[in-house]
């Protein structure tokens, strides 16, 4: 057989049509076997587990006064270590936005930064926030830079991103520029992290509820809510929260 | 010259599952907390990572497919088709550098099945430049 009758027999085609079909099916086994985790918040296999699953009460207080939405006096307090440029604590940032619209002054809910050496930006990002809250606005903030997480993430002008989102939600921003560069935001920042790092928090975004650990696959809406009404069931309902109690004086506290 | 070809059409095989694995993950994939150990999907969820809302690497799986058809028409004596399967291989290896200088100063961390990729894309223009150096076998 030549050349030209091999080219023209079907073996290529053949050959072509078979990796095709080969790939085709190689998808659709890949896909039904992709491991989401169950419905009944059984954790995925690839959730690393905190060390400490439970808060030490002699653990350092973190930033005070603490990032703090909802009652100070709440019964039931959920405590959030995350990263701003982590795109896991991005993911989860809409879950935990509805569970503190859902419970408002039912719970004290505090953000805690915890940004991981690996994120190049994440640290400045919890500084940008943190200056943001000396102006009243670190929730304002939070919003703007979970919402454009993926943009801001990859864009080597971020500083100017930032600035512009500053400008956006209010804030005097030569002020914001100044707290920036100052030692106050950075070491709430840094009072933050060594909390994270005594409780030996190991990823992001970790959750506690009345300092007890919530896996990562059971931060979703339904598995939380369960959990805090469980809490505020077992306190038997949580104290009358005070009118405008998320205000509590300090610029960090209450302002979404 | 025979053996290059079918070192590249098992290349450009590589190729292909890595794409489509990738290609599935990104439909599939739960995201996985930050560690501070392990790293996070930080480039697959990256806005580098699609085009559109088409994952890179469905193109990925596209252009390997395109290379892999040109591999195996020329092994059937076609002689255009390697031909174009060097430029193709040399456009690849272009954007692969591309995406790891991305990788690297843009979205500061790196994709482990990224990095074959562009391996692969690298190995089949290396395939390509030897075959220019090969003296033809009649043979072949």
């Amino acid at each position: 057989m030549n050349k030209e009758e091999k080219t023209k027999s079907g073996m290529p085609l053949g050959i072509i049509v078979g990796v095709l079909v080969a790939a085709v099916v190689g998808m659709g086994v890949l896909y039904s076997c992709s491991g989401k985790p169950a419905n009944n918040g059984t954790p995925n296999k690839n959730t690393p587990k905190n060390t400490q699953a439970t808060i030490q009460p002699n653990a350092p207080d973190g930033a005070t006064p603490p990032n703090l939405l909802g009652s100070p006096t709440a019964t039931v307090t959920v405590e959030e270590f995350a990263d701003f440029q982590c795109p896991s604590c991005g993911d989860k940032f809409p879950v935990l936005k509805q569970i503190q619209s859902i419970y408002g002054s039912r719970i004290k809910f505090i953000f805690r930064n915890f940004p991981l050496t690996m994120h190049d930006k994440a640290y400045d990002a919890a500084v940008a926030a943190e200056a943001a809250g000396l102006q009243g606005k670190f929730w304002d903030m939070q919003n703007q830079l979970y919402t454009n997480q993926k943009s801001w993430s990859v864009d080597p002008n971020y500083k100017q991103v930032w600035a512009d989102y500053a400008q956006k939600i209010g804030l005097d921003v030569e002020k914001w520029k100044t707290d920036m560069a100052g030692l106050q935001t950075k070491s709430r920042v840094d009072a933050d992290m060594a909390r994270a790092k005594a409780l030996q928090v190991s990823s992001t975004p970790t959750v506690y509820i009345n300092g007890k650990a919530v896996q990562y696959a059971e931060m979703t809406v339904d598995t939380l809510r369960t959990l805090i009404d469980s809490e505020l069931s077992a306190n038997q309902a949580s104290k009358p929260a005070s009118t405008g109690a998320a205000n509590t004086g300090n610029s960090n506290s209450g302002q979404k | 010259m025979k053996v290059l070809k079918l070192i590249a059409l098992v290349l450009s095989l590589i190729g292909i599952t890595d794409s489509v694995y990738l290609t599935v993950h990104h439909y599939t994939a739960e995201p996985v907390p930050c560690s501070i150990v392990a790293g996070c999907e930080q480039v697959l969820t990256s806005s580098y990572a699609e085009i559109s809302g088409i994952p890179l690497a469905a193109f990925g799986a596209a252009a390997y497919f395109v290379a892999f058809c040109l591999i195996v028409l020329s092994i059937y004596g076609n002689r255009i088709t390697w031909k174009l399967f060097g430029i193709q291989a040399t456009l690849m290896a272009l954007f692969s550098c591309w995406l790891i200088y991305v990788q690297a100063n843009y979205i500061g961390a790196f994709c482990q099945f990224c990095l074959l990729s562009a391996f692969t894309s690298f190995l089949l223009f290396v395939a390509f430049v030897i075959s220019l150096f090969v003296r033809r076998n009649p043979m072949s």
